[in-house]
């Protein structure tokens, strides 16, 4: 009797704590897939200036065609690429044949000065910075649950419940990775 | 770092609750105590009984709690109703101005790293003044506020002003900020109330009865300061090292907060804030007062701040980096301005359409559609032809020469016409504030907020030719002072473009004795040619004037 009594609190125990890792479990990846969304929102904001500024980069150029040929296949990519894993490549090629483009600019020096074209430097800057500080914080959030999810205890938890760890958004550009300074 | 707003939720209702309690406890002293006096001074001499000491009884002393808890639900209620916006007027803070080029970059910024603490809405805000300082505010409603000096936005480079935000954001999401907002607003209705009735003062003493309501006010400042004090004890210097933690744990740059902390101290990072009793949501308290840099539990209890050099030394440790390096950094320091140099092209630019016009049998032009406006005898009938086509009509049947006729321009509402030329004055950016210019006189007309924007703004490079000028205004003024005051032609003669109302002509001030134009309801000013930018050389180089002025002598 005293030893089913014993037993019975254990148990009641075991499932009190089973619940409390799955929730705070569950919370960790909402936050994961929120912090995600927080990319998404500025991956679109890049890809909806893209079109913009290739219209008024093509009046200009007349010589460097496959320069902005590479920029728009960049972007289809980026578009189309489904897994995070797919994404983050895409980005990153998106990032370096903008920064080619942005290298060819500084060639026109007439191009240079366009309003237009200034306002749109300003603001592909601007989203590029959102863009990583979104997967800082993305990166972060991924770090917190993989962690939880590997460490014992938890561990046992998030095998019963199939948790799997995420991927990080990483970035290749090494020129990105040396510095986070930001330059205007 | 508790990035999960549940916990902080939680955090930071306790510690306002305690707060709450600590004001109803404190004036249940002071009403008890004052009961206290009444009781055995007052009334004991009044009736004529022997003094003796007596404490109220129980039924006076609930009383008196019950009296401590009105006075402390009103004074509660009243301060933290419409928060951001009275702390903000307090310190003369606005939004940014969407226009400026300046707080469109300061707004890129804390959107950024508002994405860095995980998407919450953040509203930049400014305070005009040339010290440099940041805030943040966070109200019942969570509405969160960031705010900085234009002077930090025009001598920081951008990293380092990230690294200032990045600390402010700090404060918003570790729940410190909205601690320090309200008990920050705890104090300012002493503030008020103070200003208040030193307006009634003025009043009062020409009736001869000045003497009760500075007994008042006396009486009201001693509890101020005294609440004030103690408030200040429920705000932690160590949130500051949190929030700057959090801020390199952002921005990844240790470095860049460094410099913009040692920046911040060296320049006058209180002059123009009116930021007493509020230091707690500053980034480096405005005011100087010697506790802030002193360690132990004095300092400890009724500082705000730490010790800046020992906050500078920490960043430097993550940063693995000395002193040295950092002032060295600091004299190579590279800041790029936020505005496009293309801005500063002055004269007509040339894509615009020009036209000719047919008269005293030649063609004469080409002319500007706002030069057509003003040409003399120019008629609906004259035949005109536009730059680079052959096709030549009637004036009245081109469409945009045709307005030209149809109404004068003051009739417009959304058009401001140059008060010398009557043309419609050009929208466009002077140092990343946007202002009124005219083509053809050069003149300019700049809102009342503008002003102090762009004396505080250095991007503008001088030609020679207003260097010249400003010295030879800078010499008139010493004339002046070394005789008399000089008279202003005190005329009202041009029309302010956008109330269209007279202008009053008058010295700028009589340190730069440059004469503009003020509109007398907005308060914008009338600069003609040459003017704002002889008075900006003027301001900005004032040290090099007096410099300059001592050597002769």
């Amino acid at each position: 009797m005293i030893i089913g009594l014993i037993l019975l609190v254990v148990l009641v125990f075991i499932v009190g704590w089973v619940f409390m890792v799955y929730n705070s479990l569950i919370q960790l990846s909402v936050r994961v897939k929120n912090a995600w969304s927080q990319i998404d929102v500025q991956l679109k904001r890049r890809h909806d200036l893209i079109p913009n500024l290739v219209e008024t980069v093509k009046g200009y150029m007349n010589y460097e065609k496959d320069t902005l040929e590479r920029v728009i296949k960049a972007r289809t990519q980026a578009i189309d690429a489904s897994s995070i894993k797919d994404k983050a490549q895409a980005e990153n090629f998106l990032t370096q044949t903008l920064r080619s483009l942005f290298a060819v600019v500084e060639r026109y020096p007439d191009l240079k000065a366009n309003q237009t074209m200034l306002k749109l430097q300003d603001e592909l800057t601007s989203t590029e910075n959102k863009i990583a500080f979104s997967r800082q914080y993305y990166n972060d959030e991924v770090m917190r649950f993989n962690t939880r999810i590997q460490v014992a205890p938890d561990n046992i938890v998030a095998k019963m419940f199939k948790f799997s760890t995420q991927d990080f958004f990483e970035i290749e550009d090494k020129a990105e990775r040396q510095s986070p300074q930001v330059k205007f | 770092m508790p990035f999960s707003f549940i916990e902080i939720e939680q955090k930071k209702s306790r510690l306002i609750l305690f707060v709450f309690l600590f004001l109803i406890f404190f004036y249940f002293l002071t009403v008890w105590l004052l009961l206290l006096i009444v009781r055995n001074f007052f009334f004991a001499s009044a009736f004529g009984n022997e003094f003796i000491f007596t404490f109220p009884p129980l039924s006076h002393t609930l009383i008196a709690l019950a009296v401590a808890f009105l006075i402390g639900l009103l004074h509660w209620s009243v301060s933290t109703s419409n928060l951001i916006d009275k702390i903000s007027a307090s310190i003369d803070a606005s939004p940014v101005d969407p226009k400026d080029n300046y707080h469109q970059y300061l707004k890129n910024i804390v959107d950024e790293v508002s994405i860095a603490i995980g998407g919450r809405h953040i509203e930049p805000y400014v305070i005009p003044t040339s010290a440099l300082n940041a805030y943040s505010l966070v109200d019942f409603q969570d509405n969160a506020v960031i705010g900085v000096t234009e002077g930090l936005l025009a001598r920081l480079n951008r990293s380092q002003i990230e690294a200032v935000v990045g600390h402010e954001a700090g404060h918003i999401v570790s729940g410190d900020s909205f601690n320090a907002t309200v008990i920050c607003s705890l104090s300012e209705i002493y503030k008020e109330t103070v200003s208040r009735l030193g307006q009634g003062t003025r009043e009062f003493r020409l009736r001869g009865k000045g003497g009760v309501l500075i007994l008042l006010i006396f009486i009201v400042l001693t509890i101020m300061n005294f609440l004030n004090q103690l408030l200040n004890t429920f705000i932690s210097r160590q949130r500051e090292y949190r929030a700057d933690a959090v801020s390199v744990r952002l921005t990844r740059n240790p470095l860049a907060l460094a410099e913009a902390l040692r920046l911040i101290s060296q320049k006058w990072h209180g002059s123009g804030i009116n930021g007493e009793n509020i230091e707690s949501i500053f980034i480096v308290s405005p005011n100087v007062r010697s506790i802030e840099e002193q360690e132990g539990l004095a300092a400890d209890l009724f500082a705000t701040h730490p010790p800046i050099d020992k906050r500078v030394n920490i960043l430097l440790d993550m940063a693995h980096l000395d002193e040295k390096t950092l002032d060295e950094n600091i004299k190579n320091m590279i800041r790029v301005s936020p505005i496009a140099k293309a801005e500063f092209k002055e004269g007509v630019s040339s894509d615009k359409k020009r036209w000719f016009v047919f008269k005293q049998d030649e063609w004469q032009g080409p002319f500007l559609l706002d030069e057509l406006r003003v040409l003399k005898g120019f008629s609906p009938t004259d035949w005109i032809k536009i730059e680079g086509q052959d096709s030549v009509f009637e004036a009245f049947n081109d469409d945009e020469v045709n307005k030209v006729f149809g109404a004068t321009i003051e009739d417009k509402e959304d058009s401001y016409p140059c008060p010398h030329c009557h043309t419609n004055l050009n929208e466009l950016n002077y140092e990343g504030v946007p202002i009124l210019k005219c083509d053809f006189c050069a003149g300019s007309f700049v809102d009342y907020s503008g002003i102090s924007r762009i004396f505080i703004r250095e991007d503008k490079e001088f030609s020679q030719e207003i260097v010249d000028l400003a010295s030879s205004v800078y010499k008139t003024k010493l004339r002046y002072n070394s005789f008399s005051k000089p008279g202003t032609s005190d005329d009202w003669i041009l029309d302010c473009p956008k109330c269209r109302k007279k202008m009053h002509r008058q010295f700028f001030v009589y340190s730069y004795p440059v004469e503009i134009d003020r509109c007398p309801s907005c308060s914008g000013i009338w600069f003609d040619k040459q003017e704002l930018e002889v008075l900006q050389y003027l301001y900005q180089n004032k040290d090099k004037f007096l410099l300059q002025d001592k050597n002769s002598v």
